[in-house]
Order: structure tokens, then C-alpha cells, then sequence
């Protein structure tokens, strides 16, 4: 029994790196050779055609307009489009079922492959909807978008943009979020948020506001120590805890008298 | 000089050149550009040192107590206890009816005049509770005043909305909404105040007032950040979760032929929390 087992331990030990090792080996080239043999400039329409079908039509139907398991993707526009692909929560993987939550993740295309599958998609179903944004962020005014965000954003993204519980949904934290994901996600509004239109924010405002949604990546923290970013209620029960605890300390050794000898 | 007193003694010395150290290193700091995080430690090194002088000085080196003073009693001389009660005697001290009186008729002036303040308290509330600055074909018009065109709100689209002239308006504070016009089955009487799927209610949670700045497009749910109140865009802001009673008061609005945006009146109901006059 034990001589088995430590035959197998050592099977196990032996076997498994040499296993994994070569796996490696034969997964890179191919790898390699998927990604060399669909160069989009080559022929971007076939590759593109194919990812459509292996990847998006199960779900949104081969002609877009969507099936039971995913809504139509008529007027997705392209920033819609753009920002799921980008973001990695587009396309859900193989294992997701209806109530899986798309979530950032890496995005699954080089750029090249991904700007050819957002036009198409976008010419698929009759074009409309959201151009991708253009984001200026030289002339940024990034006061004026700090007010804007905590006006519009903070809301469900909370004030340092860590996201926050909604009703049987959540705001995501939006530190990972680059410039054009962010204006694409405030003009179309995916998923649970809503579209916030020139209505809502014009070009400036917009600008700043991603400036300051960038900026909250890596804010200045005057106070130094930034207590996780998780507000006036952690700050305040740091200060009552720490702070009144060393004052009560210090009032009982003021208090102390030295025995009369 | 016994030990102990005077290893106190060098002790508070020591705090108070502490303080004095600190106090050099703090300017020093500042003058070569300053770090507030730096120069709030040295301020509380400075401080900390005081007050570690003071109080081991206090305790130290001061002498023992406690100490207490006794009171000598104060007796009244026996000559003017003697005359009082002479005097009490003779009726000399009465009673002064006339006096207490006025006195009385004084206290009452005072007091009532005091109540005619209330007059300063400012402008009479009126029915500031159940109306807001809406008036018909008023615009509606962003935080910063700019008015709202229609066509640059987009489907699922959300905006803080305020009266023309009242931009940052506390109750007339309203979130407009774009919803697709087929999903939208108006209320009896409401069939005229949502054009081209455009809602408007009030942003002012009828629980506890907070502002219902939350909107899940996808299920058409305005949520209030306080106490999770959510309510249904698309059946008259009814309340369906949390502890809101009330259903979010609606403001009749109206496209003009430019496209922007007008109010037909005031909202449908008072708006916010209940008052006694409504459930």
C-alpha cells in the first residue's frame, strides 16, 4: 500500500513538470501559427466571419439580432461594441449561462482583429448607434469633472471610483478603465447603466470627467495615508477609535499623582 | 537635591529641548519646502514634549497635596441679630401688595412682548411644502442652466434636470429618462406627459428625501442610495423595493417645436417624504 503510494507520489513528481513542460511547447508554436495564419490586413474578412460565427453568433445569432440567451445587437453602434470587446466582457466564456455577469477581463483580440470585428458587427446589423468617442485629455479640466463625476457617477461608482451594490447588480470599480472605455461606457451605457448623452455631459464635461475617473487611479492623498479609499466613515472611525483612545491614555497619566512618601 | 527629584528635573529639561529640537526641525522643513506629513510629525513631537514636561513637572516636582483651606464661619454680630428682630417686631418690614404687583404687570409686558420676535422668523410657509418652482412650459435645463434638448438625451439615457431660472432647485430637482415608447403603458390621465418615451419624476426620494440618483437601465429602476428604495420608471416611479411608501411625484412635460424640453405644470404630487396632510 505505502510502496504504491510513493511510486505514484513519485510518478506524480516526475511525470507532471514533463507533462506540463511539453504541453507548453506544443501549445506556444500553435498559438503562434493561430495568430500568424488570420493576419487581418491578409484577409480580414474571412478572419473576421469566423471569429463572428465561433465567437459572438451562438449567443447574438449569425445575423445579430439576437436569440434567448443575448439581446439583439441592432444600434449597439460602434463604441457599444468597442467597449465590450476592449474590456474583455465580451465574449463571455464557454462555461457562462444567462446569469453570468460579464466582468473586465483581458480583452480576447489583438487591436487589429478587434477594430475588424467591431466594424463588422456594426455593418451586420445595419449600422446606428454610438461612434467611438475621441477623447481629449490635454484640455481637460479636471476640477470641473471631479464635480461632474460626483454629480452623475459617484452615485453607483462611488466617490473614489471603486464601484458599489445596486439592486441585485453592482457598479464596477472603474480603476482599470482606459480613456475611450470610459467615454464609451458614459455615451451608450451598458449593461445596467444608463447613456449619458450631450444632454447629460457635453465634450468638455466629458473630458473632464474621464480625466478625473483616470485621476482617481492614482489620486494625491493630502492626508497621506489613504485608509484604502474607503471614505468619511473609516476616516472618522479611525479617528475615534485611535485618536480618543490615545486622548483617554493620556488624560488618566495627567491625572496620576506620585504616592505622598 | 535627592536623586529622584532631580532625575525629574533632567527629565523635563530634556522634554522642553525636545520641543525645542522639533520646533527648529519644523521650520527647517518648511523653509525647504515644506512636507505635511513630516512637518505635522515634528509639530506633534513639539507638542508631545510640552506636555511631557509640564505634567511630569506637575507631578514631580510640585509638592504633594491635596492641600485644603478651612473656612472660618461668619456669624452675623449679636448686636444686628438683636436689631432685626426688634424691627420684625415693630412691623418696620411688611408686606409691599403695590410692589409685587407692578412687578407682576412688568414680567407679563416682558414676556409678552417677547413673543412678537416670532414675526422675524421670516416669510409665512405658505404652501411651500406642496409646490415647487414648476410652472407650465418652464424648460428643463441642466445644473449648470443649459436647456435640454430632447434628441441629445439617448435611449436608456439619464439626466438631473432643473426648473429654467432654478438651476440647483432643492425640491424641484427632477431625473429625466429616455425609455423606448412601446415598453411605456401611461397611467389614466398621464397619457400626454411622456413624448417620445421621455419620463421626468421627482429626484426626491419619498422616504427620507435623499436624491434617487441611481438608474439601472436595464430594468427600468431608479434607486435611491440611502435606503435602497427602487421604483418602476415604467409603472409611475411605484415603489417595488425597500421602505418608500409613496410613488416618486411625476412632472407633465411636452416637447416645443425647437425640441427642447417644457414642463406642462407642477409635479403630480407634493414632493418627498409624507407630511400629516398626506399619507
Amino acid at each position: 500500500m505505502s510502496r504504491s503510494w510513493t511510486r505514484r507520489r513519485w510518478a506524480a513528481f516526475t511525470l507532471g513538470p514533463v507533462i506540463v513542460a511539453s504541453a507548453g511547447v506544443w501549445f506556444v508554436p500553435l498559438s503562434r501559427a493561430a495568430v500568424a495564419q488570420t493576419p487581418p490586413q491578409a484577409t480580414p474578412r474571412a478572419g473576421v466571419v469566423r471569429t463572428w460565427l465561433a465567437d459572438c453568433a451562438v449567443c447574438h445569432g449569425s445575423d445579430g439580432r439576437g436569440s434567448d440567451r443575448a439581446p439583439s445587437l441592432a444600434g449597439a453602434g460602434a463604441a457599444l461594441v468597442d467597449y465590450e470587446l476592449s474590456s474583455g466582457r465580451m465574449p463571455l466564456p464557454p462555461t457562462a449561462s444567462s446569469t453570468t455577469k460579464t466582468r473586465r477581463h483581458q480583452a480576447a483580440y489583438p487591436p487589429a482583429q478587434q477594430r475588424a470585428l467591431v466594424a463588422y458587427v456594426v455593418g451586420l446589423t445595419g449600422g446606428g448607434g454610438e461612434a467611438i468617442p475621441t477623447v481629449d485629455l490635454r484640455g481637460a479640466d479636471l476640477a470641473a469633472g471631479g464635480e461632474q463625476f460626483r454629480l452623475q457617477c459617484a452615485a453607483c461608482h462611488a466617490w473614489a471610483g471603486d464601484g458599489g451594490a445596486l439592486l441585485h447588480r453592482e457598479a464596477p470599480d472603474l480603476h482599470d478603465a482606459t480613456p475611450v472605455q470610459i467615454a464609451e461606457a458614459v455615451r451608450t451605457g451598458p449593461g445596467t447603466m444608463p447613456a449619458f448623452g450631450q444632454a447629460a455631459l457635453d465634450e468638455a464635461q466629458l473630458n473632464g470627467v474621464v480625466a478625473y475617473v483616470r485621476y482617481l487611479d492614482h489620486p494625491t492623498d493630502r492626508g497621506g495615508q489613504p485608509l484604502w479609499h474607503l471614505g468619511p466613515m473609516a476616516e472618522g472611525a479611525v479617528a475615534v477609535i485611535l485618536g480618543l483612545g490615545l486622548l483617554i491614555l493620556v488624560t488618566v497619566w495627567i491625572g496620576e499623582r506620585e504616592p505622598t512618601p | 537635591m535627592s536623586t529622584p527629584e532631580r532625575r525629574a528635573e533632567v527629565a523635563v529639561g530634556l522634554s522642553f529641548l525636545v520641543t525645542a529640537a522639533a520646533a527648529v526641525g519644523l521650520a527647517v522643513v518648511y523653509w525647504r519646502g515644506g512636507q505635511p506629513q513630516l512637518e505635522g510629525l515634528l509639530l506633534a513631537v513639539a507638542f508631545s514634549g510640552l506636555a511631557y514636561g509640564f505634567v511630569t513637572w506637575g507631578q514631580k516636582l510640585m509638592p504633594p497635596g491635596p492641600v485644603v483651606e478651612e473656612r472660618h464661619t461668619l456669624p452675623s454680630p449679636p448686636g444686628e441679630v438683636a436689631e432685626l428682630e426688634e424691627d420684625l417686631d415693630r412691623g418696620v418690614v411688611g408686606r409691599r401688595t403695590f410692589i409685587v404687583r407692578a412687578l407682576t404687570i412688568a414680567g407679563g409686558a416682558l414676556g409678552v412682548a417677547a413673543l412678537f420676535p416670532i414675526r422675524s422668523l421670516g416669510p409665512r410657509p405658505g404652501n411651500a411644502l406642496t409646490t415647487t418652482p414648476w410652472r407650465a412650459g418652464m424648460r428643463l435645463v441642466t445644473d449648470d442652466g443649459t436647456p435640454v434638448l430632447a434628441a441629445d438625451v439617448p435611449l436608456d439615457g439619464l439626466v438631473t434636470v432643473f426648473p429654467e431660472g432654478h438651476a440647483g432647485s432643492a425640491d424641484g430637482q427632477a431625473v429625466l429618462v429616455r425609455v423606448r415608447p412601446e415598453q411605456l403603458h401611461p397611467a389614466p390621465g398621464r397619457e400626454t406627459w411622456s413624448p417620445e418615451g421621455l419620463l421626468v419624476y421627482s429626484k426626491v426620494c419619498t422616504h427620507a428625501g435623499c436624491p434617487v440618483g441611481l438608474y439601472q437601465a436595464d430594468d427600468h429602476t431608479l434607486l435611491c442610495p440611502c435606503h435602497q428604495s427602487a421604483f418602476d420608471v415604467l409603472d409611475r416611479a411605484r415603489p417595488v423595493f425597500g421602505p418608500a411608501a409613496v410613488a416618486l411625484p411625476q412632472l407633465p412635460i411636452r416637447l416645443d417645436g425647437d425640441g427642447y424640453v417644457r414642463a406642462q405644470g407642477d409635479f403630480s404630487a407634493p414632493v418627498g417624504p409624507a407630511f400629516w396632510s398626506r399619507r
